[in-house]
């Protein structure tokens, strides 16, 4: 499969007051298109670091990193970010705030863009919802409002902040059902950083396990689950093998 | 239309009409907390418990309101307190603003004017009373520096912490959707740091009469101040009286016309 995103050498020091922290140390693994890929680590490890660093919105102090074989420039507008909150603003209507991005890129007047809005919106079961504010939304629904946000833009790569960490964990399942269903239909290629070793499991084809600070890629785990949905999957019998395995390197 | 449905339970009847109940009770004793104090006002002038020459009563209060209303000239006073208030309170208001927002654009400005505010936000601004005469002299033009200066640093020390206050990762979230500087501010920041407005705009309707009221104190004309020290400056202490009467019925009045803006901008906080 194609390779859409490589990190090369990647590395990365934070400049403090008191000292040079080195976050990242040669941190090496790609992304195949349309894949869903989650990065699993220690805490405070740099997972969140790396996803900044892909998303432009931090450089790196070495090494390079590659979308679709060029060079990532600052707020390249093939990436799309989800965070671990959903930050609709609200004072804006939902309809509002999945066209911000729209806004922002002042592609809000394109006809095109905005029905591919709508579309989603009635896809995902949101469209009554359109003219309500975030307060009126459930936790799940407000996720994937968020989730839709960041689809408007059309964006080739979608990075995931820990988007489910916030909610409870019925909502959780469901939210991750729905999110994963959204980007496998969409046909997104998608970047999950998460604590939880079952998520990313349950809704990756491959794992990338970090080393504790500063990080590196200590495994890459390639899943083969059966079942269409991240809630299947967590039935199939390899599920408990791939946990003790992604467990175990954790420790 | 909505519909209304009239099938309560009795739980939620009972549930209403503890609310309803609830509503009368506080209306009715914040009226007559106000029956109560200006009867014992009255009562204890009347049988000389207190002397109404030091403090007045309520029917010496309404005839002197409408003797000065008679005259004509109580419409100058108020009118000039109130046209200096609302310039002040304006001017202070916007002016805080712009200058909050300009601080919250640079970070270093930020840095370097910061110990100034604090020293600035300390000093007692009646002690630039004199210089304000100087500067502008003495009338209305004083009086609204004076309510300006009084407003415009607290305008500006709340409204650039809402706007520093911000949540960080929305403003992540913003550069990852490519947003400017600009876009940052007047998509996110400002409409975030509404309700905080909302909030300077009250306290301002405050500050701003106590400001119109000092600068009347200090060089004045005309205006509710200067009745004030007026009054007391020939021992009329119901001149006296009667202005303070007014002036919390004009900042009473001022306070309710921003409050409903609270009601809406506080819950999208």
């Amino acid at each position: 499969m194609k390779k859409l995103l490589e990190l090369n050498n990647v590395k990365y020091f934070y400049q403090t007051k008191e000292s040079e922290i080195e976050a990242l140390s040669d941190v090496n693994f790609s992304l195949e298109e349309r894949a869903f890929t989650s990065l699993v680590g220690p805490s405070g490890c740099g997972k969140t670091t790396i996803l900044s660093l892909i998303a432009g919105l931090l450089v790196p102090s070495s090494g390079e990193i590659l979308l679709d074989g060029q060079k990532i420039q600052k707020h390249d507008a093939r990436i799309g970010y989800m965070f671990q909150r959903d930050h609709l603003f609200e004072w804006r209507t939902i309809w509002q705030n999945i066209i911000l991005g729209l806004e922002l890129q002042k592609k809000h007047k394109d006809e095109k863009k905005l029905e591919f809005a709508e579309e989603l919106l009635k896809k995902y079961d949101l469209y009554a919802f359109k003219s309500k504010k975030p307060r009126q939304l459930s936790g799940g629904m407000r996720q994937r409002v968020a989730l839709i946000r960041t689809l408007v833009l059309e964006p080739a790569l979608l990075l995931l902040d820990e988007p489910f960490s916030a909610l409870d964990f019925q909502t959780r399942l469901k939210v991750c059902d729905d999110v994963h269903e959204i980007i496998k239909r969409e046909q997104k290629t998608a970047l999950l950083v998460t604590h939880d070793i079952s998520e990313a499991i349950s809704m990756s084809d491959k794992v990338v396990i970090l080393t504790k600070r500063p990080a590196k890629v200590k495994k890459e785990v390639l899943l083969n689950l059966s079942g269409a949905t991240p809630l299947g999957r967590r039935e199939d019998k390899e599920f408990g093998n791939y946990f003790e395995l992604i467990w175990r390197e954790l420790l | 239309m909505k519909k209304v449905n009239n099938n309560f339970s009795s739980a939620r009847r009972n549930f209403l009409r503890r609310q309803r109940k609830d509503k009368f009770f506080v209306g009715f004793w914040q009226i007559a907390t106000l029956v109560i104090f200006l009867g014992l006002w009255e009562l204890l002038a009347g049988v000389g418990a207190i002397d109404p020459f030091f403090f007045s009563c309520p029917s010496r209060i309404a005839v002197t309101i409408v003797d000065l209303a008679g005259s004509g000239n109580l419409f100058i006073h108020i009118w000039t307190s109130l046209y200096e208030t609302l310039i002040g309170f304006l001017i202070a208001t916007a002016l805080g603003f712009i200058i909050a927002v300009l601080l919250w654009w640079s970070e270093r400005l930020r840095k370097i004017l910061e110990p100034y505010l604090i020293i600035l936000n300390s000093l007692p601004k009646i002690a630039l009373g004199p210089m304000i005469i100087f500067w502008v002299g003495s009338g209305s033009g004083a009086t609204i520096v004076m309510c300006v200066l009084i407003c415009v640093i607290i305008t500006t020390i709340s409204m650039l912490n809402a706007f520093i206050a911000c949540d960080s990762d929305k403003i992540l979230l913003m550069k990852s959707m490519h947003a400017n500087k600009f876009q940052i501010l007047f998509k996110l920041i400002i409409p975030n740091a509404l309700p905080e407005f909302v909030s300077v705009l009250k306290i301002n309707v405050g500050m701003s009469w106590v400001g119109t009221i000092m600068g009347e104190y200090l060089s004045s004309k005309a205006g509710l101040g200067y009745l004030i020290n007026y009054g007391s400056q020939i021992l009329k202490l119901d001149i006296v009286m009667a202005s303070i009467v007014l002036l919390c019925v004009l900042a009473g009045g001022m306070y309710f016309l921003v409050a409903p803006l609270e009601k809406r901008y506080k819950k999208n906080g």
